[in-house]
C-alpha cells in the first residue's frame, strides 16, 4: 500500500478517517489525497452533510400518526382495566 | 371562564398517581416525535405501534423515578429509542445477512481511482440536498434508501448520523466493536449516498 492512497482506498477509509481510527501515515494520506481529488473531497462533504439532510428529511411530522394514537388508546385502555 | 389547562409538571404528578387521562394528556403531544424515532429505526408500521405501546407503558410505569433533570420530552423519547431497540432485538432478523455492499461510490479504474474525474458529477449534497429537504420527496427517497439497509447497517445509521449516540455508545448497545459499527455505518452512508445522488442528480451524466 503506498502513502498515497488510491479513491477506492480513500472512500473506503472516510467514515475510520472522521472519526480518528486510522494510523497516522494512513490519515496523512487521505489527507494530502483529498486536497488534490475534488470526487473524493465531494464524497466526504457529502458524507458530513448527510447527517443534517437526513435529520431535516425525517423530523417527526406535525400531525400525529394513526398508529401512535391506537398506541396510546390501548395503553390508557390497559391503565384503565389495570385499576382496582 | 374556563379553567386554565394543566401544567406538565401538574399531569406528571397526576399520571404517576394512576390517572390514565393526565397520561394521556401528558404524552399526546410528543406522540408524533415517539413514533418517529421508533419507527426510523423499526421502519415497520406494525412493529413501530407495538413498540411504541411497549414504550409508553415504560413511560408510566417509570414516571415516579423521573426526576426532572432533563425535559420530559427528552426522557420520553430515550426510553422509547430503547424500546425500539428491545423490539429490534427480539425480532427475526431475516435482512441482517452480510451483503457485499458497496464501500465506496465509483466507477473506478484499474489502479482505483475515479474513472474520468474531470466529467464526474460533482456531487454537493449540501448545497443540492438542502433545496429538497422540504419536498416530500426527499423524505421518501431517504426512507426507500433505509429501508434496503440490512437490520443492522440501519440501526447504526440511525443511532449515530439521525441521534447522533457516540460510536462506543452504539458498540456496546448492539453487542459490536466499534470497529464494526464504523463499518456499518460508512455502508450504510455510502449507500444513502448513492442514492440520494441518483436522486438529486436524476439522470444526469
Amino acid at each position: 500500500m503506498s502513502f498515497l492512497p488510491s479513491c477506492h482506498e480513500v472512500q473506503t477509509d472516510l467514515t475510520e478517517y472522521t472519526e480518528g481510527a486510522l494510523p497516522f501515515s494512513r490519515r496523512a494520506g487521505i489527507w494530502v489525497h483529498l486536497l488534490f481529488c475534488r470526487v473524493c473531497a465531494g464524497f466526504l462533504r457529502g458524507m458530513k452533510a448527510l447527517p443534517g439532510v437526513a435529520k431535516a428529511s425525517l423530523a417527526a411530522p406535525t400531525d400525529v400518526p394513526e398508529a401512535a394514537s391506537r398506541a396510546l388508546d390501548a395503553v390508557q385502555a390497559a391503565l384503565k382495566k389495570g385499576k382496582p | 371562564m374556563t379553567e386554565p389547562s394543566p401544567t406538565e409538571t401538574e399531569l406528571l404528578q397526576r399520571a404517576a398517581s394512576g390517572d390514565s387521562d393526565a397520561f394521556g394528556a401528558l404524552v399526546q403531544p410528543h406522540l408524533a416525535l415517539f413514533h418517529n424515532g421508533i419507527h426510523r429505526i423499526l421502519g415497520n408500521a406494525a412493529d413501530t405501534q407495538d413498540a411504541l405501546q411497549d414504550a409508553l407503558m415504560s413511560i408510566h410505569r417509570d414516571l415516579p423515578r423521573f426526576e426532572g433533570r432533563s425535559r420530559f420530552s427528552s426522557w420520553g423519547y430515550k426510553i422509547c429509542i430503547n424500546a425500539a431497540l428491545m423490539a429490534r432485538r427480539s425480532r427475526v432478523r431475516i435482512h441482517d445477512m452480510e451483503r457485499s455492499e458497496p464501500l465506496a461510490l465509483g466507477p473506478f479504474d484499474d489502479r482505483g481511482h475515479h474513472m474520468d474525474q474531470d466529467r464526474a458529477p460533482e456531487w454537493q449534497v449540501e448545497a443540492q440536498a438542502h433545496d429538497l429537504v422540504e419536498r416530500q420527496e426527499m423524505r421518501e427517497c431517504l426512507t426507500r434508501a433505509l429501508d434496503e439497509l440490512p437490520d443492522t447497517h440501519r440501526t447504526v445509521f440511525v443511532l449515530k448520523d439521525l441521534e447522533d449516540w457516540e460510536t462506543e455508545e452504539i458498540a456496546r448497545h448492539l453487542q459490536l466493536t466499534p470497529g464494526a459499527v464504523r463499518q456499518r455505518l460508512h455502508r450504510s452512508r455510502v449507500l444513502v449516498q448513492a442514492r440520494l445522488r441518483a436522486h438529486v442528480l436524476g439522470g444526469r451524466p
